[in-house]
């Protein structure tokens, strides 16, 4: 069985995000590159999957800059057997980057079942593993916290409002985005990290699967930060003055009541 | 050829026989290991240490009552070996006596044999009251020691009554036995004839021969075995006491096994410090995490290890490797090997010189890289020394943030460390942790006052990995050291001050492996140099009762105890006081060895155990000298309720304060 697993480089959840010269997107100078939380998530249930069924194997993908082979290494450290690298511009949107991870996926690596983390920590858009399954018109489900794999068909439990799941039934080939609490992600033993150094990693332009620039829909133009945190305020005095404060600030200044 | 002649060639041979090849065994199993032993140098000192320590017994003094008994039965012995080999050259040939070495000379031979017997006798009963009257806890129960007390003393009694026999009727052997004659005088009052004299003589010399020939076959099964390989392990042990880690080479492609999976993976001297081990008890009466109810005791590690190795004798003999059983069992669990605090008080302890924590690390290696089995919560620590270069998680661009408006440059602001005084090495806790900020905030203080040229490197600096490398990530230790070295080495430094004694080890006993040679001092140090060349002077007074708690690596780990209690001796109006473990045996806070970042969800906490013997001395300051010990008894004091009577002050806080 052909396991297959997309993951984006994110930058490290502890950078200081600076913007870069024109406001149309972050500087990447000095950022610490990490494989996104939730797509662990996804490269771990691939494994635990091919583990249990013999024969299997495990693509990983990532679309982006050359800097994200550091990425697909770090998958391979963790057990996968290949990887392919499919180039992206740094300003890729999500529709682009879908359009390319499926083009991908038809080209080199058809497979059974194919992950994702059910967002990246950087944009958190949420957007690439429905449309990946849109372009390649298969069943999906989002936000998979459980995973019991059936003969032909996979059971996901996901997770909805009000802290409920709920089990949804997919046919095979299917495509799974991963929320924490599928699984806890491993840490690679050193002889796959030596393994994974020299494991080739493909590469696959985006002018052989038909991708252009004209499938970035939307552009950034005036990318900001959020304004500074405030400090807390502490509110001093009796309970009753205490309560007739916070009812006037809530009321007055944060506008809530 | 007479009838004893006979029958002692057909027992000796036998119990010899018996005995080298249990010892041959012994040797061939030691031969199999496939670890890579340390390679020894330095004879000299090595010769040192068999006057000092085996026929010393220097470390096994150091527990004074059973340390003299001891020291009473080991010279016994050997002196009485001499007389036994004579009795064994006379049984086979009667005229193998040692005369031949002048009159004067055997008959202090004689006499020695009566004077240690009764030596060896004496310390006996000494041990045997220890052990029966009041043993103490970590002594343990084990019928190897029962059996070699009866053994021993019985032996002691059947040459007594041997040369008391023997005496009879012989007037120069009854004036050079000077004890057994008057047991003599008692045998000839019961009125023995020649001949029953020399019947007895004869039993007892055979009951002594055939006691001696089967201690012979019980040595090498036995914890006895320690007769014989305590020695060389001694001769063999770690000289100088500050060391790092072996380092692995992960270039050499022939290496596929990362610490220590089986038995086997352990080096030949690693199965000698087994086969030295007697199950005295030391180890385990120091250990933190056995007196805090951990299932790690150190000494019950070497002998389960040992129980492994006897139990995988003929699959390493015949080159079976891979019907050798794993290291971790029943006994070596996984929670054995990471209880470890890696304080080294189980070494300094030990009278035999083992390395117990090597062992802990190699079995750590294996499961952590390997097999990548480690407390789940030590894994974000990791990914955070990978991305960050810190084991907490912040970001890298923040590390030199504590700094801001002290005044202190870093390197890249002066492009060079040649003109320094020294490289002031910040650490992680010092960099991030709020507490531990402010106690560099007042080492810069002190340093400004003595007026040093310093820098730090700010944002350049990175974990130094001695917690990957505690916790068996040699990889990631290794990957940190080379980026740090090459960013000192590329501003030429020499000589780096830091309040870090983890860090202080790193990079003065663990760095140089990788191309990594500086100075290194500890501020505790630094701080005493300053005070003693009058640079600073703590003269406002501190009206304080004052506790150190020894950090392990500073004290066992790199034999600094004196430095912080001169700084701390030189502040006006501080009365130091000590805790019952102190220096040498000072119980560890609980951080060192990775544990900082490990739940101690086993026992006791034991930053508590210590906290507890901070109080007991009554101080109201209780003076840290690194980080980790900082968090730990902080947090002991507000576990105890004791915030308002005790403060937790690092030495440089109380210098900068008092000058």
């Amino acid at each position: 069985m052909n396991l297959l697993v997309c993951i984006k480089q994110v930058p490290d959840t502890e950078t200081k995000i600076k913007l870069n010269g024109d406001s149309t997107g972050i500087d990447p100078a000095g950022i610490k590159w990490i494989v996104s939380p939730y797509d662990e998530f996804a490269i771990e249930e691939a494994l635990r999957i091919k583990e249990k069924n013999a024969g299997s194997t495990v693509t990983v993908l990532s679309a982006g800059p050359d800097r994200v082979v550091d990425a697909l290494r770090t998958a391979l450290a963790m057990g996968a057997d290949n990887a392919v690298h499919v180039e992206l511009p740094e300003s890729a949107d999500s529709f682009m980057a879908a359009k390319a991870l499926a083009g991908a996926i038809k080209k080199e690596a058809p497979a059974e079942l194919i992950f994702f983390g059910k967002e990246a920590i950087d944009d958190g858009a949420a957007q690439v593993p429905q449309l990946v399954a849109g372009f390649l018109g298969l069943p999906g489900c989002t936000v998979v916290c459980g995973l019991e794999y059936g003969s032909g068909t996979v059971t996901a439990k996901r997770e909805i409002e009000g802290g409920s799941f709920e089990k949804v039934e997919l046919p095979l080939p299917a495509v799974i985005a991963a929320h924490k609490g599928l699984n806890e992600p491993r840490y690679a033993t050193l002889p796959n990290i030596m393994k994974a150094k020299k494991k080739e990693v493909k590469a696959v332009k985006l002018a052989d699967i038909g991708v252009s620039q004209a499938d970035q829909k939307i552009k950034l133009k005036n990318l900001q930060l959020p304004p500074p945190k405030q400090a807390g305020k502490k509110i001093e005095g009796d309970a009753a003055t205490q309560a007739k404060t916070l009812v006037d600030f809530l009321r007055n200044e944060a506008k809530v009541i | 050829m007479t009838w004893e002649t006979l029958a002692f060639l057909l027992v000796a041979g036998t119990a010899f026989g018996i005995s080298g090849y249990k010892f041959s065994l012994l040797y061939k199993v030691m031969r199999a290991q496939t670890g890579k032993a340390p390679t020894f140098k330095d004879w000299g000192a090595r010769i040192g240490q068999l006057f000092i320590n085996v026929l010393g017994q220097k470390a096994v003094l150091q527990s004074r009552w059973v340390g003299t008994a001891h020291t009473m039965i080991f010279w016994g012995f050997i002196v009485i070996t001499i007389g036994t080999l004579e009795q064994f050259a006379m049984t086979l040939y009667s005229g193998a006596s040692f005369e031949f070495i002048g009159e004067s000379a055997y008959y202090a031979l004689i006499w020695s044999q009566d004077f240690f017997t009764l030596l060896v006798l004496v310390g006996v009963l000494m041990a045997a009251a220890r052990r029966y009257l009041n043993p103490p806890k970590y002594l343990g129960q084990s019928s190897d020691a029962n059996f070699v007390l009866i053994f021993t003393g019985s032996l002691m009694v059947s040459i007594f009554l041997m040369n008391a026999f023997h005496s009879l009727g012989n007037p120069w052997f009854k004036e050079a036995f000077f004890i057994s004659s008057g047991i003599g005088n008692g045998i000839a009052s019961l009125g023995f004839t020649e001949e029953q004299s020399h019947t007895g003589f004869t039993v007892f010399k055979w009951i002594h021969m055939l006691l001696v020939l089967g201690f012979a076959v019980f040595i090498p099964g036995s914890k006895h075995l320690h007769i014989i390989a305590a020695g060389p392990n001694t001769v063999l042990k770690h000289l100088p006491l500050e060391r790092g880690m072996k380092s692995i080479n992960f270039e050499d492609e022939t290496v596929t096994q990362y610490g220590a999976a089986k038995i086997t993976d352990f080096s030949w001297k690693d199965a000698l410090d087994l086969y030295s081990c007697t199950e005295c008890g030391r180890c385990e009466s120091l250990c933190p995490a056995w007196n805090t109810g951990k299932p790690l005791s150190p000494k019950s590690l070497i002998v389960d290890m040992k129980k492994n190795l006897h139990a995988n004798k003929a699959a390493i003999i015949a080159g079976k490797s891979e019907e050798v059983t794993p290291l971790i069992d029943a006994n070596v669990t996984e929670d054995v090997i990471w209880a470890c605090t890696s304080c080294r008080a189980c070494e300094v302890a030990c009278p035999v010189f083992i390395g117990h924590t090597d062992k802990i690390y190699d079995a750590r290696r294996n499961l952590m890289m390997m097999e990548s089995k480690f407390p789940a919560e030590v894994q974000p620590v990791f990914k955070n020394m990978e991305t960050n270069g810190t084991p907490w998680a912040f970001s890298a661009s923040d590390r030199a943030n504590w700094a801001q408006g002290s005044d202190v440059k870093t390197l890249a602001d002066i492009g060079s460390a040649t003109e320094l005084d020294a490289v002031l090495w910040v650490g992680c806790a010092g960099s991030y942790d709020d507490r531990n900020k402010s106690v560099l905030k007042s080492f810069v203080n002190v340093l400004h006052k003595a007026q040093i040229k310093f820098a730090i490197l700010g944002t350049e600096e990175q974990c130094t990995g001695d917690a990957a490398r505690r916790i068996g990530n040699e990889y990631l230790f290794q990957t940190l050291a080379k980026m740090n070295i090459e960013t000192l080495n590329r501003y030429q430094v020499k000589r780096i001050i830091t309040a870090c004694p983890h860090c202080f080890n790193t990079l003065k006993n663990e760095y140089k492996d990788f191309g990594g040679d500086y100075e290194v001092i500890h501020h505790s140090t630094y701080l005493a140099k300053l005070i003693a060349e009058g640079r600073i002077k703590p003269a406002k007074e501190m009206k304080e009762t004052v506790t150190f708690h020894d950090s392990c690596y500073l004290g066992r780990w790199n034999g600094i105890y004196d430095a912080p209690r001169t700084t701390l001796g030189a502040v006006k109006g501080v009365n130091l006081v000590e805790m019952k473990q102190n220096k040498e045996t000072g119980l560890c806070c609980g951080a060192g060895g990775g544990r900082m970042w490990m739940e101690e969800t086993i026992g006791d906490r034991i930053n508590v155990k210590r906290t507890e013997q901070a109080i007991e001395t009554g101080a109201s300051v209780v003076a840290t000298s690194c980080p980790f010990c900082m968090t730990m008894i902080s947090d002991g004091v507000k576990t105890k309720d004791k915030v308002d009577a005790m403060r937790v002050m690092d030495i440089a806080e109380i210098v900068d304060q008092t000058t």
